[in-house]
């Protein structure tokens, strides 16, 4: 159960919003907004489509996939969401998370909220909180059967990926976004990647653990304080090509160990800032990664 | 202290040397103490070889050549323009080159691979040029250049702010590009600098014989045959260089090439040729010591601390040090006011004041109106719609107009008060108090209300304000002192913020939008205390506009008559404060329509105090309702704060104007 009481107040309060304002016709497609891309495409794959997402026109670049149908609006910037779109949208239910709580008393006047919180300061492992609020999500929406069935989904998905890992000795990893051709982001626990990585048996290569989005700002030869023999470096596009022409030029770079003995690889776009879905295409690119350096 | 003084004249030709020993030794320390458990140590391996080779190195090297360049190009500004206070960073010159590179980054990415160099260099130039032409039209007067350079460093910020909002996919690299970062992983970088800088550095020193000729006057170096004017273009052109490939190698570094030549200067170096040497070396060490002290603490600490941020940090409260060793000239009435006001047309004073109100009117108008549908079409909204939009849309036009006008007579009062017309509310440092207060609730409580982001900018302002009085009150409120005080403080609170931004923390992307200054959050309750507060203030400063009108004519007169000099600077100060710190909620710290109000009132004729104000106080307003209008609407249903807008928009338009009067 959501420990949360604020969380679970709003959530009572959305519902019976819901319930009232839903006409019998509209029941099985209530039109909801999503200003969070995790919350949007958990929405996509419980079978509904939103009638607006905040940062629309963002997703290709940060989320791919699911990727957002055309008849999507986009609301604007999600810390600025742009009241007026929002308003003639007359949507039946905003969804937010506790960072975009500045903005939520404005958007409470125009349509219920429900806020599911997934990445807060209370900390914890990432992934089961994306999985109770995929439940809270599917309750919420009328759609209980459809959350259950992916949550399902999800377990076998992470199982397979387990199982497909186990074959062999799983290295650890790195996982990083290049931010210019010095420095880079590092993903940490309690992120999602992190929990993710322990779902499917694997281990992360970075140990210190960061604020509770789960990352750190680092200088790049920081990646040398833990190389290891045995350590494997992923980069997440998007990549700035000339940072990463001016890498492989860079001596530390190239003897970084991971580097030398090709124990590395860039692979495409994945929300690190997601829920379920975005830990689904996670574990499916680790399995796949490991399976190619076997 | 007169006693350390007077030590350090005895101690003239050996007092550089020993400080300069001592700042390396220090620094040279702190590296050996990092190295050493990897050059003696039993468990260093070959990975920590390499890191040691490839990446502890270089950067110690880039920091010792990125400070001798800041320190030399600090020093021939400051014996160019006979201005203790010019730098790369108070004169903006860092601020354009760090401008250019983030518009070649986001628009042009591949003109970067091929001349990074030619891309900053042009900025630190064009923004150089800017704050040379505006300084020029005081006297190079040192207190208006550098608040000329600060108009131009902050004017550059808020363009590059912009593009980092509409591009927030560069977000974290842009950040850590403008707080300069000194990490390295390869010589090459290194190996880049030091030629450049070799060259730069040889030329300066051929000017050495030239400046010291230049030390005995103006006058004497002309009758002697020396091209003066030449010379010191020259002496700009090389230290525009040097900071230009400093900030195109590692990004900006403030207050290193202020403070380097402050300390050769305190130590005993004297004549031109030492200063210009000690510099260079202080320089150096100066930015060695601080990136060592910045990798330690960073360790402890687990962040990620750009060195550029720390170097503002110390840099700002060392540039109140200087200040308070500054002379003020007495102050030389405007001469502006006094110049008859030149015909226009067959306009009286009604039909002016008339025109300007019909003009507010339609203004208005438009802002309220017109607007745009979810896919994208331009609208006028009719009934129920339009209801609906106007509950959305009032606050924010109300919030934006109060603004405008708060800040406008912020500006009339600073502007008067100080005789100087580059003054303006947000140099006085009361906004930049504001975002000090958002910035440490963010780390307070995890959901930064509106209520309590209100309580926390009022006390940010409050507590600036209050250090500036404290501050002045050693100088019984010297105008520009107080200015400058302001500016010092505003510094160190960017530099603050630039920390938590760098490291690409979430509430980053929130603090970029507060400091923008979007009337986004402004509701009935927000607009209606900002206005409230702004109309009794405006009826406070409408009752001191005698005040306003007799202290342009300068102290003397001002005494003539009866004015008690102190409790009158006082009073505009508190309500100059109190003005600009409501106008904050609203708008941000940023936005220049409190330098742009009163210039305008006066361009259309207002020019008693009391005109002025309200001239102001209508284009205060206007210009805040425009920008709010074009940032709600241009890239719908995107939006770009209307400080942002206003300040870009204004602050060209300003430069025109002062160009085509002076």
């Amino acid at each position: 159960m959501p420990a949360v009481p604020l969380s679970r107040r709003h959530f009572l309060a959305a519902t019976a919003a819901l319930g009232m304002s839903l006409k019998p016709a509209q029941a099985s497609a209530p039109r909801i907004v999503s200003l969070d891309y995790g919350l949007a495409s958990t929405l996509l794959s419980l079978g509904i489509t939103p009638i607006g997402v905040a940062n629309a026109a963002d997703w290709s670049t940060w989320v791919v996939s699911p990727p957002l149908p055309a008849s999507v609006a986009d609301v604007g910037d999600a810390l600025a969401v742009n009241l007026e779109a929002l308003t003639s949208l007359s949507p039946d239910l905003v969804l937010t998370t506790p960072y975009l709580d500045s903005v939520t008393p404005a958007i409470e006047k125009i349509a219920p909220c429900l806020r599911l919180s997934i990445y807060d300061a209370s900390g914890g492992d990432v992934l089961p909180k994306a999985e109770r609020a995929t439940v809270e999500l599917g309750q919420a929406v009328g759609r209980e059967r459809e959350a259950r069935d992916f949550l399902d989904r999800a377990a076998r998905h992470f199982e397979a990926c387990r199982q497909r890992i186990a074959r062999s000795p799983a290295p650890a990893v790195l996982l990083i976004s290049v931010l210019d051709a010095r420095h880079a982001r590092i993903y940490t626990a309690p992120g999602l990647f992190d929990s993710v990585l322990h779902r499917i048996g694997m281990r992360n290569g970075w140990t210190r653990t960061g604020q509770y989005w789960g990352f750190e700002t680092i200088g790049i030869e920081q990646l040398a304080e833990v190389a290891g023999p045995d350590i494997h470096l992923i980069v997440f596009e998007p990549v700035p090509r000339a940072a990463i022409a001016t890498l492989r030029e860079s001596p530390l770079w190239r003897s970084l160990p991971f580097v030398e003995r090709g124990h590395f690889a860039i692979l495409p776009e994945t929300l690190m800032f997601g829920m379920v879905n975005e830990a689904m295409r996670f574990a499916g690119q680790m399995a796949d990664y490991v399976e190619a350096k076997r | 202290m007169t006693e350390i003084l007077a030590h350090r004249r005895i101690a003239l030709p050996q007092g550089p040397a020993v400080m300069a020993a001592m700042l390396l030794v220090v620094a040279a320390g702190l590296s050996l103490l990092a190295l050493t458990p990897v050059l003696f140590g039993h468990d260093a391996d070959a990975m920590s070889r390499l890191v040691l080779v490839h990446s502890t190195l270089p950067r110690v090297v880039v920091a010792i050549l990125c400070g001798a360049g800041l320190g030399l190009a600090g020093a021939l500004l400051q014996l160019a323009l006979k201005n203790p206070l010019a730098s790369p960073a108070t004169l903006g010159v860092s601020a354009g080159a760090n401008l250019a590179i983030v518009v070649a980054m986001v628009f042009s990415p591949a003109l970067l691979d091929f001349g990074r160099d030619a891309v900053a260099l042009g900025g630190s130039a064009l923004a150089a040029a800017l704050v040379l032409s505006l300084g020029a039209r005081q006297g190079f007067s040192p207190f208006s250049l550098i608040l000329a350079g600060l108009i131009v460093s902050l004017w550059c910020g808020a363009l590059a702010a912009i593009l980092v909002l509409l591009n927030e996919r560069y977000i974290a690299s842009l950040f850590i590009w403008g707080a300069g970062s000194l990490s390295q992983q390869s010589w090459h970088p290194a190996l880049a600098l030091l030629p450049k800088l070799f060259v730069l550095g040889a030329l300066s020193a051929l000017l050495i014989r030239p400046l010291t000729l230049l030390e005995t006057g103006d006058a004497t170096a002309r009758a002697l045959g020396m091209k003066v004017e030449r010379m010191r273009l020259l002496q700009v052109g090389l230290a525009v260089s040097l900071s230009a490939i400093v900030v195109s190698a590692v990004g900006v570094i403030s207050f290193v090439g202020l403070v380097a030549p402050a300390i050769a200067r305190l130590s005993g170096a004297r004549r031109p040729a030492q200063i210009l040497l000690w510099s260079t070396v202080f320089g150096a060490g100066l930015l060695w010591l601080t990136d060592e002290a910045v990798q330690w603490l960073a360790g402890s600490m687990r962040e990620f601390v750009p060195t550029g941020t720390v170097t503002a940090a110390i840099g700002a409260p060392i540039l109140l040090l200087l200040l308070k060793g500054m002379k003020t000239r007495p102050r030389a009435p405007l001469a502006v006011q006094r110049r008859p006001h030149p015909a226009r047309g067959k306009i009286s004073a009604r039909q002016r004041v008339l025109l300007v109100a019909v003009a507010l009117i339609a203004v208005i108008a438009v802002c309220v109106l017109l607007g745009r549908a979810p896919n994208g079409d331009w609208v006028l909204p009719t009934g129920t719609a339009l209801r609906d939009v106007l509950d959305l849309r009032m606050p924010r036009v109300l919030a934006a107009a109060a603004a405008g006008a708060m800040l406008a007579t912020a500006g009339v009062i600073l502007q008067r008060l100080t005789g100087n017309d580059l003054a303006s509310p947000e140099i006085l440092g009361v906004s930049a108090g504001a975002t000090a207060g958002v910035t440490a609730l963010l780390f307070i409580v995890s959901t930064p209300t509106l209520p309590l982001q209100l309580v926390a900018a009022v006390t940010g302002s409050l507590l600036v304000l209050g250090s500036v009085f404290l501050l002045a009150r050693a100088g019984r409120f010297e105008p520009e002192r107080v200015l400058m005080i302001g500016v010092s403080l505003g510094a160190l609170v960017d530099a603050i913020s630039g920390v938590i931004a760098a490291n690409g923390d979430p509430r980053a992307m929130f603090l970029l939008r507060w400091m923008s200054g979007s009337t986004y959050g402004a509701d009935m309750k927000l607009s209606t205390t900002v206005l409230v507060s702004g109309v009794f203030l405006a009826l406070a400063t409408l009752l001191m506009r005698r005040w306003l009108d007799i202290l342009p004519l300068g102290p003397e007169t001002a005494a003539g008559v009866g004015i008690s000099l102190g409790r009158a600077s006082f009073l505009l100060f508190l309500t100059a404060g109190g003005l600009s710190a409501a106008a904050t909620l609203a708008t941000g710290p940023l936005s220049f329509v409190g330098l742009m109000g009163p210039h305008l009132a006066r361009l259309l004729g207002f020019r008693s105090a009391r005109a002025q104000i309200w001239g102001g106080i209508a284009a205060g307003s206007g210009i805040m309702l425009i920008a709010d209008w074009l940032g709600r609407t241009l890239v719908f249903p995107y939006e770009i704060p209307a400080g942002l807008v206003a300040s870009l928009i204004g602050a060209p338009m300003l430069v025109l104007l002062m160009r085509r009067r002076g």
